[in-house]
């Protein structure tokens, strides 16, 4: 396959994934943003899911329409819906060839359902959450059509990397910043709600009541989105993921390649798999999850050289 | 329900119609289809119409104009009722152009190595030499089996009486094949059975006979050479056609950085390292193939192409340099060539041109200037011409000046009113003006040319310009297999 080719499945992937992620946590903030008696605060959110200037995060003064508005439609942030579609969409154009026509329509519609005035309409006026919801209904239709009409080769093995990748990031992204939270406010730490918004962001909420009896913690949250190799959030099923769509890619043809980044996918993965709750304490949580976001780092730009031809 | 009438047909004055030999006489090739259209009500036509755009846009048949940065689909206008050539139509077409291309092909080969027809002053040198699109890094160049024009589309016409003339030769990069097929395709769910009922000629082996031609060109003797189709992205009108094409013939589709050159052989980047190409079929202009040689500028082509082409490493198509053969100033020179080359006479007949670089011919047509058409001999697309008929007094005067400029940049041809086809337009059959591009391939087992090709149709009421980008669209083109029906 084209270098070129396997690089734009790769990121359109990690766009759609990328908006997948930005479009629940932000149902889910909204959500309570509406339902809370203290000052909600979008700060973090914002820090997570936007590229966007200090300036024009100020002048929303945290309003939730405007940080909804801002977060899915203005093209000055390099992370709005709006704009990780678009790109999408134009990897998608240029390997139409190569995926399935039911998928490129579908990833079409989603682009002009994002156009769509009505939905800024919702946004501005009416009830947000509908449009969030009609957004996230299009994410969704993405992943079942991938998965019923794409080939299982080459192809879907980039597109499950991609996406995989970029979805370890973001869960590793939302621990961190939730943590420090609870480092500058300790408070924070036996407030339900705030548990209860961090696992719904996350998709698991309702796994954590499961198979959590004693209510919330710091250590078990931990254990669910980090280390739990069911939940498909959580770090460890991502990477295990990774690793399992690369090896796919083996290949006489570029072997030193290939053993150089399986290396890597393999170090990483052994390190999610043989860590504990007690050992990442001990090395520090910010800093098990700074080595980690380096790691998925370092695999893309590997990524990037190897396979993309991206020097 | 209103039927739709038929019997309103008004034929344009002094021109052939395809379809009505007199405002009530109908041509046989067209008795089935009219036949078929009676049943059917206006109701019913506007359906297939609706039908029609619905499936170019579901399928995604569109070129893309950017404005603002955003691209915006549009579809190709595509009228409903096709155009029909009979049997013996066609057979005098394909042996027209046959020859034709042979003898553009072997003045390419002349021009780039011994240049005898120059030697022998039957063109003269200077106008060759001053095309700019005569490549002096393509001499002495030797390309496989010596064969230069892969794939043409030449544009036919026809006059009042039903003459066939050429109006160019596109030996360059010709566009358009992907919607004579998609066309058929499209016809054959708007009017089910009527196809195999007229006894119409298949276009659908174009692809393969594409494919077999590019494989044979490959350098290396290898049993899977690497074809690509080079494009210049997803940016480009014509993009759509770049995709399907390789689709259809199962070959990479490339861009520019994605090759590279390494000790003049061509190589692709892709996930397993680096392929070798051999045969690259580029929909990119010669200008912006390879950066080193031509536009420095470009980067849509491959820095180093050029040695590697050669050197024999790897075969382009169409060849570089093609652009001399197909330029309007040289157009004239078509029937001495065939005369030179082959010691025929030409059987298609070319439009009379008259090159404005010569001092009686140009004092000739600013004299009749009203029924002339004056074009740029780079131009395309129906831009920067002058239709003498319809331009007021001003316009010519500053059309005059530009001429003088540099005259050897200017033909001019006497106005062709363009053959007229019925149209489906506001629920009736209208006349509009046609032209006709079949296309023509030629490999190392000769010239074979798909019986079809793209029709296509000035929309506008009175228009005689049928490019797309002046408000043109298409209709499906048929051949019949045999006249006696």
């Amino acid at each position: 396959m084209l270098s070129r080719v396997a690089s734009s499945l790769y990121w359109m992937s990690r766009y759609v994934e990328r908006s997948d992620g930005i479009l629940r946590m932000l149902k889910i903030n909204y959500a309570s943003a509406q339902d809370t008696i203290h000052e909600f605060t979008w700060d973090p959110v914002i820090r997570i899911s936007s590229g966007g200037n200090e300036q024009e995060i100020r002048l929303m003064k945290n309003d939730s329409r405007k940080v909804v508005e801002y977060l899915l439609f203005n093209r000055n942030n390099p992370n709005s819906i709006i704009n990780i579609i678009t790109l999408a969409r134009e990897n998608a154009r240029s390997v139409q060839e190569h995926i399935a026509k039911d998928l490129w329509q579908c990833l079409n519609e989603y682009y002009h359902t994002v156009k769509d005035p009505k939905l800024l309409g919702y946004v501005q006026k009416d009830d947000p959450m509908t449009a969030l919801d009609i957004l996230i209904r299009q994410v969704m239709l993405y992943y079942g059509t991938a998965d019923s009409t794409m080939e299982r080769g080459e192809i879907r093995s980039f597109m499950s990397i991609g996406k995989y990748l970029e979805r370890s990031i973001q869960s590793i992204d939302i621990l961190d910043i939730k943590f420090i939270s609870i480092n500058n406010n300790p408070d924070l730490l036996t407030d339900t709600s705030y548990w209860k918004h961090l696992l719904l962001s996350l998709g698991g909420y309702e796994l954590y009541l499961k198979s959590y009896r004693e209510g919330f913690s710091d250590e078990n949250v931990l254990e669910l989105v980090m280390l739990n190799s069911d939940f498909p959030r959580s770090a460890r099923y991502s990477v295990n993921n990774i690793q399992r769509y690369f090896q796919r890619l083996k290949s006489e043809k570029n072997i030193d390649h290939y053993n150089g980044l399986s290396f890597n996918i393999g170090k990483l993965n052994s390190n999610i798999t043989y860590s504990s709750v007690h050992t990442i304490k001990q090395e520090g949580l910010h800093n098990y999850l700074v080595n980690i976001r380096s790691s998925l780092y370092g695999i893309g730009n590997l990524l990037n050289e190897y396979y993309f031809a991206n020097l | 329900m209103s039927e739709i009438n038929l019997n309103n047909y008004k034929k344009i004055h002094e021109t052939w119609d395809e379809m009505y030999v007199s405002d009530k006489k109908l041509r046989n090739q067209y008795q089935n289809i009219l036949k078929y259209l009676k049943n059917e009500s206006a109701n019913d036509l506007n359906k297939k119409e609706e039908l029609a755009k619905r499936l170019f846009m579901s399928q995604g048949i569109t070129f893309t104009v950017y404005d603002s940065g955003e691209g915006i689909e549009k579809i190709f206008p595509f009228d409903i009722i096709p155009r029909i050539i009979t049997a013996s139509e066609w057979d005098f077409i394909e042996k027209g152009i046959r020859q034709r291309l042979k003898a553009l092909n072997l003045f390419l080969k002349d021009v780039y190595t011994n240049q005898f027809i120059l030697k022998d002053k039957v063109i003269p040198a200077q106008l060759v030499y001053s095309c700019p699109h005569f490549l002096r890094e393509m001499h002495h160049l030797q390309v496989p089996h010596d064969i230069y024009t892969h794939i043409a589309g030449i544009d036919l016409i026809r006059d009042y009486d039903g003459t066939f003339y050429v109006l160019e030769d596109n030996l360059r990069t010709p566009s358009g094949v992907s919607y004579m097929l998609e066309n058929r395709e499209i016809t054959k769910r708007l009017f089910p059975d009527l196809i195999p009922q007229c006894k119409v000629r298949s276009v659908t082996e174009y692809p393969a006979i594409l494919y077999r031609n590019l494989l044979a060109l490959s350098p290396r003797a290898v049993a899977n050479p690497t074809i690509v189709l080079l494009s210049p992205g997803m940016y480009n009108s014509a993009y759509y056609e770049h995709t399907t094409l390789a689709r259809l013939m199962g070959v990479e589709l490339v861009e520019g950085r994605d090759l590279v050159i390494d000790e003049q052989k061509v190589f692709m980047k892709t996930t397993t390292g680096l392929q070798q190409v051999d045969v690259i079929y580029r929909r990119v202009d010669d200008d912006y193939i390879d950066p080193l040689v031509f536009n420095p500028g470009s980067v849509l082509g491959v820095a180093g192409l050029m040695s590697a082409y050669r050197k024999g490493n790897v075969a382009i198509v169409n060849a570089v340099g093609n652009g001399v053969a197909d330029d309007k100033a040289i157009y004239g020179y078509v029937p001495e060539m065939i005369r030179y080359y082959l010691n025929e006479e030409p059987l298609l007949k070319n439009v009379p041109t008259y090159s404005m670089g010569n001092r009686d011919e140009r004092e000739y047509v600013f004299g009749n200037i009203q029924k002339m058409v004056i074009k740029k001999t780079n131009g395309s697309g129906g831009y920067g011409m002058l239709m003498g008929h319809a331009a007021g007094q001003e316009e010519i005067e500053a059309y005059k000046r530009e001429v003088m400029k540099d005259p050897r940049n200017f033909i001019a041809q006497p106005t062709i009113s363009l053959s007229s086809a019925p149209c489906y337009i506001d629920g009736m059959l209208q006349p509009r003006r046609v032209d006709l591009r079949p296309f023509a391939l030629y490999g190392p087992d000769g010239i074979s040319i798909v019986p079809g090709g793209l029709t296509r149709v000035a929309l506008k009421a009175g228009s005689l310009v049928v490019n797309s980008s002046q408000g043109g669209g298409s209709k499906d083109t048929w051949v019949l297999s045999n006249d006696t029906n």
